[in-house]
């Protein structure tokens, strides 16, 4: 995927993140409406392609407005994310020059990657992971099970174990994807497994739209290194 | 400030995901028809007790009811770190607009009291304890 495909599929996967998260803003008070129906018409645009650069900006704009008016992000680490994409982006249509652009894109790589590497570190440096207490405890008593039922995970410490390890091998494995394209499709397919299996148990639903924006840049720098460095 | 704080954060992220056990909030509420009269606390809580798979595959693509459950949950948390008038308003603000979306007609209890509980483990036993309790407040008709 040469460098214009992969920005263009990310503001077309943003685009569609965007307009997701828009639309479940239109179903809730009316005080955050207007600023979410700005956003989807934004975002429609952006999916159509018309003057992308501009676009970009004035999403960023508004992005600030919604962080303004959620005092923080709504969503956590999912806005956090997109608000980084959408930075990256509205820097790479203003950079100068190609060094720079490919620059900033690699940086969006290189955050994603940590995204998932940072959490599997702080996780492996905490006994409670270890042993799955942190998922026990997580299905018991948090407010993140996304339905009743799945409380009942928590009987299960055998299972919640050998989750907790798999997640922790999967999170310090990923910065791998970088050494091949084989590498790189199957943990693409364990993360978008990974991140289904979030929506599934705990409702994040919109990390998953989020964090598919953000593959093209991994799936470019992959090539990028490939191409460059592996000589 | 709090903006520039967050904007900030998104270029510099710790990435920490659930990197250890933390206590949980738990909102309950009541609601009465007079500032003095107070009836049963109950929890107040948008999980639903199962997901069909038709619904998980929904949730997928709209998951607009779970993601202001979050949002209130993290409301509270910052509540607790940081008690604004904000953060009391916003699960105010939620918890109306909720009641409204069941169909309570809030002219017959019109006062809402809200309390969080944070509940932590202790070994095999859960443990709660209140944290905050909101003042009585009109959340119907006329505010006095």
């Amino acid at each position: 995927m040469d460098f214009d495909a992969a920005i263009r599929l990310t503001e077309i996967l943003l685009a569609l993140a965007f307009v997701q998260q828009s639309v479940e803003h239109l179903y809730g008070p009316k005080a955050e409406q207007r600023l979410f129906l700005v956003r989807l018409i934004l975002s429609i645009l952006l999916l159509i392609g018309l003057s992308t650069q501009w676009i970009c900006v004035v999403l960023f704009i508004n992005g600030i407005f919604i962080l303004k008016r959620f005092q923080g992000p709504y969503n956590g680490g999912s806005d956090r994310m997109s608000l980084l994409i959408l930075s990256c982006l509205c820097l790479i249509h203003f950079m100068p020059t190609l060094y720079l652009k490919e620059f900033v894109f690699a940086y969006l790589a290189l955050q994603v990657i940590l995204s998932y590497w940072l959490s599997g570190f702080f996780k492996i440096i905490n006994p409670e992971w270890w042993s799955g207490q942190v998922l026990k405890d997580l299905f018991c008593f948090s407010a993140f099970p996304a339905s009743e039922n799945l409380r009942s995970l928590a009987d299960y410490p055998k299972i919640l174990c050998l989750a907790s390890w798999a997640v922790i091998v999967f999170e310090l494995l990923f910065p791998l994807i970088v050494l091949s394209q084989e590498i790189l499709v199957m943990g693409l397919f364990v993360s978008l497994v990974f991140h289904l299996a979030n929506t599934y148990l705990l409702g994040f639903n919109r990390f998953l739209w989020v964090w598919l924006a953000a593959y093209p840049s991994l799936i470019w720098l992959q090539q990028y290194l490939m191409t460059n460095f592996s000589h | 400030m709090q903006t520039l704080i967050s904007l900030l954060s998104v270029f510099i992220s710790p990435w920490q995901f659930f990197k250890e056990s933390v206590p949980s909030p738990r909102i309950e509420i009541t609601l009465s028809k007079t500032e003095e009269e107070s009836y049963d606390w109950q929890e107040f809580c948008l999980r639903p007790k199962q997901l069909s798979t038709l619904d998980i595959l929904k949730s997928i693509f709209f998951n607009a009811r779970w993601n202001e459950s979050l949002f209130i949950t993290d409301c509270a948390e910052r509540l607790i770190l940081d008690p604004t008038e904000y953060n009391k308003q916003e699960i105010v603000n939620r918890i109306k607009f909720e009641l409204e979306r069941r169909g309570l007609d809030l002219k017959m209890t019109p006062y809402l009291q809200f309390r969080l509980i944070f509940v932590t483990s202790h070994g095999t036993k859960l443990q709660g304890d209140i944290l905050y309790v909101s003042k009585i407040e009109k959340i119907f008709g006329d505010q006095d």
